[in-house]
Formats: C-alpha cells, structure tokens, sequence
C-alpha cells in the first residue's frame, strides 16, 4: 500500500497548493461566477458569427472568434481574439485584442482595438457576447476620424482598392 | 409610470409606447396565468451579477434594477450613469430600494437560500477543477483506490512490493501509446458551460497536464503505465505463460489483470461519428468535416453524460456560424465499439472506468462512436 505514496507530496506540496487554490477562489468569486454564467448563455444560444471559450482552465482569459459581417469587404474572414478579464469585472472591462492580424482602421499592428465602450463607455451590462458583436459591427463600420492604423484608413474609401489589399493581407497572416 | 417622489416639475421622457399605452387589467376573480420560467428569470435577474436580484435597489429615473450591492459597486467604479440605459446617477439618492420586488422573489422562490448554496457548492466544485489543487487531490483519490484495490490481490501476490518494479518493464507501452494525438490544448474544460456538472474528477483535462513533475511521475509509473500493462498481458497471458523468464513483476500483473483491470486515472479515447447513424446526416458531416474524429485524454471518472455534454459544446464551438438553428444544443447518443461493426449504445451514467472494464480490454485507447439524436 504505501509504494504508491509519495512521502513528499503527501507531506509538504499538497496543503500548500489547497492553500493558494481557497484564496484565489476567494477573490475572484464573484467574477468566476459572472464569468460562468456567460459562457453558460453563450453555449446555450450561440449567436451567428460570434464565439468564445475559455483558452484553458483559467476562466479569467478566453478566445473568441468573430466571422467578418456578410455584405462588406471583411466577409468570409475569421479573426480570432483574446479577452482577458480583470478582478474588478464587469466593473472593468476585458482586455481584447485580434489574435489573427487585423487590417483596419481602429485596430494597430499588435491587434489593439480602439473602442469606446472598451474603454470609457464600458458598463457593467455589457458582456463578452455584446463585446464580440460590437467588434464584429466595427469591422463593417470603422471610425476613420481617429484611426490607429493610417494606411487602412486612407485606403477605406475606396472600398475595391480596400478589398483587395484586405484580402491579400489576410491570406498571408491568417495562420500566423 | 406612477411616482410616489414629488414629482411635479419633472419631465418624463416617455416613449411613444408608454405615452399612449393602456394600463393591463387588475386582475380580481380567481383567473391563473402562465409565464415561463425563461421570461421571468431576465425579469428577476440583475444585469450585472447575472445572478436573483438582492436586496432589490431601482433607479429612481429610469426605473432600472439591480442588486444593491452590484449597483454600488458600479456607481463607485465607473460613470455615474445608469449601466442599463446610460441615464445620469447622480449618486446612491438616484436609487431607492424595492422591497416590494424582494418580496415577490421570495414569494416565486421560497426556497431561495437553499438553492444559492446549491449552486455555490457547484461553483466551487466547478473552480476546484480549474486549480492544480484538484488535480492533486483527484491524484490522490486514484491513489486510494488504487490502494484499497489493492489487499483483494495481494493474496495472489507473494511480494506486494514487487509491483513497482515493473514500472520500468511497462514504459515502452505507455510511449506506444502517446504517440497517438491528443485533443488541441484548447480542448479547456467542458464544466464551466455544462454547469450542472459537479465532480471535479469528471473534468475533461487537456494535456499537458500542469502536476509538478514527482506527481506525474508517480501517476504515469506506478498507476497508468502498470495497470495499462496489466490490461496487455492478461490479453496476452496464454503467451507469457508459456514463457519462462517471468519475473515476479509480471506475475502481479497478470493477476491484476484476471482481476480488475482498473485504470484509475486517465483513460485515452478516440471519438468518432457512428458510421451508419450518422451517414444520413450529410449537412452535420459536411459541416464536421475532418473535426469528426477526436482524441481525448481524460479521467476515468468521467461518464457518458460528461462526454456527450463536452462533445456538444465543442462541435457547436468548432462550427459556429456553418450550423444552421436546428443543429444547435446537439444531443448525443454514445457508442463503444467492443468488436468492429458492432456497437452497443451507453447509459449517461456509465463513466469511462467501467466501459473500459466491460467492453475494452486491449491496450488501445478506447474507441467511441457519436450520432446526434434528433430528438
């Protein structure tokens, strides 16, 4: 019986992981239970376009992936992104960014996006599905007053010049 | 739109509707009527927690509700503007509390407190699988029964001891076996969205798993690669007894074997469509493509509903937009496979231990079949 237990892990390892596991779990309670409870919604409704999931069993970072909106020039893309949330939301909103590379007007080379109700026109009600579809509606629709990406701001009004330079940027970036 | 605030001089801003509806009828005779429990939970949940409304506070302006707490929370936080409609909150005097609303809760759900600890405790649960704590302690659970399996053999064996020197013995099959691929690390956890899950051991983990690495190794060497080896030779024991050289180590395995051939902790599995059941079912297969077949590396405590429930949601999540409605919250019929083209359908309740034990007894992961009910 006792070749199976390891002396150490019984001993000293095991009471210091259960230890650091309750205070985290603590914390974060409320925030892992909200978190739940959307990605619950999300699985049970999946809206047309749009997904998430946790990236792995840390429920605080998830991937999602947003279809490029039909009828624009964006359509038959998929772009992946990360969302990371923070203690404090939905009080405070999840970091997101495009994991596939993005060319657009509000979204710079390291996939940072610039929208307002990521940063200060959040509320507590939006959630990672209004996130998603807000993105998805800004890829048809970007403001290319305060753009952070010049060349696709420039280019947007042409939109046969846009699509083809789109295109070809995508294919190339796609799987990177 | 009636007010108790004195509220003379105030301009309401009423939309078209409100402005020219009539009130609903006070209903006085003994007359029921229905509403789904769906409609009224997006009417007694708060938007911020997602959670029963507590402690019910109401903006005064736009009449939005939410928890006490969520809602001052959110006022210290952020704008001071209402999270729902964006209307300005001055401060805490733009809410007033709404008993009126909490007693109408604890009039629909008398039995709020138990079922919040319920869920509480599923919570837990469900966050306990995602620390590497519970991986130790299901470790550890594997470990025990592993154990206490263990006295019931012993009769057969002179030297209990013996057994851990086969470990080196049954690396090879265990490499064998890992070649096989395992589900991408995006695989995550299919209890956060089952929710009604509880026991952490039943987490589809993906790989590679994050125990230090004196753990794994006394899971891989001493419970795995043994028992997985001990499934092999009493396959094979006809073979080995006919060979001379056995060493003791070998000589417990074999009696492990006619046993229980447990394996404690992890089991492999491919998953794939049922060939003929879902043949039919040409636009799933098209849209499933090549993401019809998946390797899976999970807990034995897992059981057939954890896998259905897990199967589920990954399809759903791989295909997204390229299902059509109908094909959304797929249910599934599952199937082992003991000989080639005969398939025996499993009880939600069965988990993986005991498929194995039943009906797969080689060294191979075991292989599954899906088909979608359409029921």
């Amino acid at each position: 019986m006792a070749q199976n237990i390891n002396p150490h892990y019984s001993s000293s390892s095991n009471p210091e992981k259960q230890n650091e596991g309750t205070i985290k779990l603590k914390d974060n309670h409320a925030v892992s239970k909200r978190l739940q409870k959307e990605l619950m919604e999300l699985m049970r409704c999946a809206d047309k376009g749009i997904s998430a999931f946790p990236e792995s069993e840390n429920l605080f970072k998830w991937i999602g992936t947003i279809n490029g909106p039909l009828e624009t020039v964006y359509a038959g893309h998929k772009y992946k992104l990360s969302l990371e949330f923070p203690n404090s939301y939905p009080y405070a909103p999840p970091v997101v960014k495009f994991v596939t590379p993005c060319f657009h007007p509000n979204v710079d080379t390291c996939g940072l996006i610039c929208l307002d109700i990521l940063k200060d026109k959040w509320t507590a009600l939006y959630d990672v599905r209004t996130v998603l579809l807000s993105i998805q509606s800004l890829l048809a629709e970007p403001n290319t007053q305060s753009p952070l990406n010049q060349q696709a701001s420039y280019l947007w009004p042409n939109q046969p010049a846009y699509k083809k330079y789109l295109d070809e940027f995508y294919n190339k970036h796609k799987d990177s | 739109m009636s007010s108790t605030e004195p509220s003379q001089n105030k301009t309401w801003e009423l939309s078209l509707y409100e402005l020219h509806r009539t009130p609903q009828e006070v209903i006085t005779d003994a007359t029921e009527i229905a509403v789904s429990p769906r409609s009224l939970h997006s009417e007694l949940m708060c938007p911020i927690c997602l959670d029963m409304l507590k402690k019910t506070m109401t903006t005064k302006e736009c009449l939005h509700r939410f928890c006490s707490d969520c809602i001052i929370t959110a006022l210290r936080s952020g704008n001071k503007e209402c999270p729902t409609c964006r209307k300005k909150l001055v401060s805490k005097r733009s809410l007033r509390p709404d008993p009126n609303f909490d007693l109408l809760i604890s009039k629909i759900y008398p039995s709020r407190d138990e079922y919040e600890a319920h869920q509480e405790r599923l919570i837990n649960k469900l966050n306990m699988s995602h620390s590497q704590a519970s991986l130790v302690n299901s470790i550890t659970e594997g470990i025990k029964l592993q154990s206490q399996n263990r006295p019931q053999r012993s009769r057969k064996n002179q030297d209990e001891t013996s057994a851990s020197n086969s470990s080196g013995n049954a690396e090879p099959a265990q490499n064998g076996n890992s070649s096989i691929p395992k589900d991408s690390p995006s695989t995550g956890n299919p209890t956060p969205s089952g929710g009604q899950s509880t026991s952490n051991p039943a987490s589809v983990r993906s790989t590679p798993s994050p125990v230090p690495s004196n753990l794994s190794s006394i899971s891989k060497n001493t419970s795995i690669t043994k028992r997985a080896k001990s499934i092999l030779t009493s396959e094979r024991s006809e073979e080995s007894e006919s060979s001379d050289g056995r060493t003791e180590g070998e000589n417990s395995m074999d009696t492990e074997g006619e046993g229980e051939p447990l394996n404690p902790n992890e089991i492999e599995l491919v998953f794939k469509p049922h060939p003929t059941e879902m043949a039919g079912d040409n636009q799933l297969m098209r849209a499933l493509r090549d993401s019809s077949v998946r390797y899976l590396k999970t807990t034995a405590n897992a059981s057939v509903d954890h896998l259905s429930k897990y199967l589920a949601m990954r399809l759903t999540l791989d295909l997204d937009a390229e299902l059509p409605e109908a094909y959304r919250l797929l249910n599934f019929c599952i199937y082992v496979a003991p000989a080639p083209g005969q398939f025996v359908p499993l009880a939600g309740s069965q988990t993986l231990r005991q498929i194995n034990d039943k009906f797969w007894k080689v060294n191979k992961p075991l292989e599954m079949y899906y088909s979608w009910k359409k029921t």
